[in-house]
């Protein structure tokens, strides 16, 4: 009785094509983002900062960035961690060799960098589709990790081959505490997050899931496959590689190129299945479900050997993590191949209901 | 039965047009016209390369000899992206609807090329590209009015029946504003009723856009009574050419029909 | 240009690609017969050798362990058929595709929760030296272990071969392949036929996962091999069986090649990538391979 839209009535189109348009989703929303933004640096503490909060917020947006590639224009991807690794370098590169320059532009530009990468490996997509892009994909993906780890300028020449990403400091001001480096990566991904949003709602978006839905037919009423492919590909790796970038900054500090291996890739694609193909809500709940999912094992297995008095080793815990990761996979697609997202959506529509049963 | 609207001059022009896949012979030798504003019917039996004369004159298939001429423009080789461009649009014959996405948003996409706005303006999401959308968004109200099927807009195509996907399909062509509307079938796995209502909007859209018409069509009362003019083809070549009764009356038509060898 | 040279790294690589080969004969035989990009493969393979190593090291005669492997293979193809490919019977084959992507990941942990995550040696009787002959009569070195390897390729693929073209179960398999409601409709049993040929694709991992654990040692990197399996389907297109074994022998010789000739002015490392990109300028040429079929897409 509190989700009814009885007497929500739309008088124009704008009205009707609103991202919430039932007030109740409007004002929830607000609460979630006071919440975020208000509440949470005051309430919450560093473990939760930088074990959670942060990698969850960088492990959505590129699973945004897959999601427009894979799941809105149906182009299958498992290069997604090779995108990452090129904002990653390319940002602590452009802050070191041009540190007079704001570094949330040095972001962007690493972004401009991983979307001509993508540019270069999405080409074959317009020969090649299906598991054979998939393929195409991974070329991309060994090939750009070698190439970091070969060409010695993106790590500066490091004999490790590990790098440190430099402070963050905006006008003057310094993000170096866990609080801070969240509410920067927070504001950040909101903001592309709405516009990915706005993006997919649009006519770009509508061709995007014309050409995954059937391209021949796409083509038939005058959408260019070429440059909806390219565009495609190229606004996923921006937002791969902006995520890459905070990745290394905002979370992990010190970076190596063995962190954007394939394992990643198949990570961030888990988390688009989960969450929801073609669904930037979907891309949140699935980050959020594969982030909290290793820390809610590793705590259910704690409370196991306190309280049988068994010891779960760590290896066994990580063994563990591979099928139950692997074995939700097979179990999303088989029960709702669309993910949280459509579960989310379903539920939203029984509480229009409640407590009527119909 | 024509309606007093004024047919022009040849709009399209298919001449001498082969098309084969490997050694199987699609078409041989299709020469006709079609004329502004009439509505031009291809029928023939079953396999006889009809649908592949509409994929060659929107450019799906490429014919290896023979041209097609569209509004004075004479080419070898079509390609789909050119022929939306210059007002051509189709339905298919098995449902080409993009299942992922509601009716509304599947006649949007035909107005893909009217938009202007670039995908920054889109991504922002402010002035120009909130503008366009919503002048976009009422014109396919119109379509939708018109196809009287606003009832589903806001259903994923996938759900509706087979009827209403066809509606909607003609919906997204009609969408684009096209001169020329290749129709693949518009009739097939309809029932009476269905039949009467989809007869209803070619006419009408004939009638008030003026558009030009070829359509392919198995039901021969329909084909008699809607069209001006009937293309036949057998065994992709062209049998006989003009008006519903006389082609009706032809003796090769007949015997096509009934499988006649020859 | 020192010839021996050469054709000993041409013929260290062509023996490496048959290796490949026997990896991608089991994804070839799945998809031939149920459309299923099978990704879990290369877990499959992982699986049999980490199982077979296992049981012989707990004191298992080494052919009881064989057939006891062989028992669980076939058992976990069935058991993989009705858990994960029943439910998705009617689902586009890209999401059979990621579900394979998820099985791998079962698998993998699976192997190691039951058996443990270091790695084993793994003996074959065959000993990975050169052939003496050819070593004193040509000074060209070739391993033993690769010749063998070769050979039982060889002799898997033949028996492949004749049980797809001769055999009713080989025939059926095909037109399953084809068409299944088609299939169905001639009365031909569908679930008995993925489920024989996910048996059979076990055993070939069965033998894949014995020769590369005895090459390489039986340890988590072996479901890496798999993917280099990947680039080998593409030149040989997913659907056959001479294909798996031509591709195969492709990449092994020009990742070899390229390794050794031009690996040295780029730093090393070529074979992480060098099949992949191969694999896609080929894709650029010849979508479906080369002995795929080609698709056209009706409208």
């Amino acid at each position: 009785m509190f989700y009814r839209e009885a007497g929500q009535f739309k008088s124009t189109y704008a009205g009707d094509q609103q991202i919430f348009p039932i007030r109740q989703d409007r004002i929830a929303f607000a609460i979630l983002l006071a919440v975020a933004f208000l509440v949470v640096p005051l309430v919450a503490n560093q473990y939760w900062f930088s074990a959670i909060l942060t990698p969850f917020l960088v492990a959505a947006l590129a699973t945004i960035g897959l999601n427009i590639l894979t799941g809105y224009a149906g182009q299958l991807s498992l290069g997604t961690a090779a995108f990452m690794a090129v904002g990653a370098f390319m940002a602590y590169n452009f802050e070191l060799r041009m540190p007079w320059m704001p570094i949330l532009f040095s972001f962007a530009l690493a972004g401009l960098c991983a979307a001509a990468v993508g540019i270069v490996f999405g080409l074959p997509s317009l020969r090649i589709k299906g598991f054979y892009l998939a393929v195409a994909t991974l070329a991309c993906q060994f090939f750009v990790l070698w190439a970091i780890q070969r060409i010695g300028w993106f790590t500066n020449y490091s004999s490790s081959g590990v790098i440190t990403a430099q402070k963050i400091v905006i006008l003057g001001y310094a993000f170096d505490t866990p609080a801070s480096k969240y509410l920067l990566t927070l504001s950040v991904v909101a903001g592309m997050a709405l516009l990915a949003k706005n993006l997919m709602r649009s006519q770009t978006g509508r061709a995007f899931r014309a050409v995954r839905d059937m391209d021949v037919a796409a083509e038939v009423i005058g959408i260019r496959m070429m440059r909806t492919k390219l565009l495609a590909f190229a606004i996923s790796s921006f937002y791969c590689g902006v995520a890459g970038a905070l990745y290394a900054f905002a979370y992990l500090g010190t970076v190596e190129p063995e962190a954007f291996n394939l394992d990643l890739s198949f990570r961030i694609l888990f988390m688009v299945i989960v969450g929801g193909v073609g669904s930037i809500l979907g891309s949140f709940l699935g980050a959020a479900f594969i982030t909290l999912l290793p820390i809610f094992l590793s705590v259910v297995s704690g409370w196991i050997s306190h309280t049988f008095d068994v010891e779960l080793s760590h290896a066994m815990l990580s063994n563990l993590e591979l099928i139950i990761f692997g074995g939700l996979i097979i179990f999303f697609l088989i029960v709702e191949p669309l993910g949280l997202a459509r579960l989310w959506q379903i539920t939203k529509e029984k509480l229009r209901l409640w407590p009527f049963p119909h | 039965m024509s309606s007093g609207r004024k047919i022009g001059e040849p709009i399209l022009v298919v001449d001498d047009v082969s098309l084969s896949f490997g050694g199987v012979r699609a078409l041989q030798n299709v020469s006709f016209d079609v004329c502004e504003h009439e509505i031009r019917a291809i029928i023939g039996p079953n396999g006889a390369g009809k649908s592949s004369m509409l994929n060659v004159i929107n450019g799906v298939y490429h014919p290896q000899i023979g041209t097609v001429t569209f509004k004075g423009e004479t080419r070898h080789h079509v390609d789909p992206h050119y022929a939306a461009s210059q007002g051509i649009a189709r339905t298919f014959q098995n449902i080409a609807l993009f299942r992922g996405m509601t009716v509304l948003d599947n006649i949007m996409t035909g107005r893909n090329l009217k938009m202007r706005t670039n995908f920054l303006q889109q991504a922002l999401w402010v002035g120009p590209a909130r503008r366009e959308e919503m002048e976009h968004r009422l014109k396919v109200e119109e379509v939708i009015d018109f196809l009287e099927i606003q009832h589903i807009r806001k259903t994923p195509v996938g759900r509706l029946p087979y009827g209403l996907q066809k509606r909607v399909e003609l919906g997204r062509a009609l969408a684009a504003e096209p001169e020329l509307f290749l129709l693949d079938e518009p009739m097939a796995g309809m029932n009476t009723e269905e039949k009467q209502d989809m007869c209803r909007f070619i006419l009408d859209v004939n009638d008030q856009f003026g558009t030009t018409i070829v359509l392919i069509e198995h039901d021969m009362g329909v084909v008699m009574d809607l069209s001006d003019r009937v293309v036949v083809l057998d065994y992709g070549r062209k049998i006989a050419d003009g008006k519903p009764d006389e082609v009706r009356g032809d003796q090769a038509v007949i015997d096509a029909y009934l499988g006649v060898a020859h | 240009m020192n010839w021996q040279f050469f054709l000993e790294v041409l013929a260290g690589g062509l023996l490496a690609g048959v290796m490949y080969s026997l990896v991608a004969l089991g994804f070839v035989l799945i998809y031939k017969a149920s459309g299923v990009f099978n990704f879990a493969q290369g877990g499959m393979v992982f699986f049999a050798a980490l199982t077979f190593v296992s049981l012989v090291e707990r004191g298992m005669n080494f052919w009881i362990a064989l057939l006891a492997t062989l028992a669980v293979m076939i058992g976990l193809g069935i058991a993989i058929e009705r858990a994960v490919l029943r439910p998705l019977v009617n689902q586009p084959p890209i999401t059979l595709f990621m579900a394979t992507i998820g099985l791998t990941f079962v698998l993998e942990g699976l192997s190691q929760l039951i058996w443990g995550s270091q790695p084993h040696g793994l003996e074959l009787g065959i000993p990975d030296e050169p052939i003496e002959w050819l070593s004193q009569n040509a000074s060209i070195n070739i391993s033993q272990f690769d010749l063998f390897a070769a050979l039982v390729a060889g002799i898997l693929v033949a028996a492949l071969a004749l049980f797809f073209q001769k055999t009713r179960i080989g025939r059926a398999l095909r037109a399953v392949a084809d068409d299944h409601q088609a299939a169905l409709a001639v009365g031909i049993p569908l679930r008995q036929i993925w489920a024989i040929v996910w048996a059979v694709a076990g055993f070939v991992a069965l033998v894949a996962g014995l020769m590369w654990g005895a090459r390489n040692g039986v340890q988590y990197a072996l479901t890496f091999i798999a993917l280099k399996a990947l680039p080998v389907l593409i030149l040989g297109g997913f659907e056959s069986v001479a294909g798996a074994i031509v591709g195969g022998l492709i990449i092994g010789a020009s990742e070899k090649l390229a390794e050794v000739y031009v690996g040295p002015f780029v730093g090393g490392g070529l074979e992480s990538w060098f099949p992949y990109v191969l694999a896609l300028l080929f894709l650029l040429v010849r979508p479906e391979g080369l002995f795929g079929e080609k698709h056209i897409d009706r409208v």
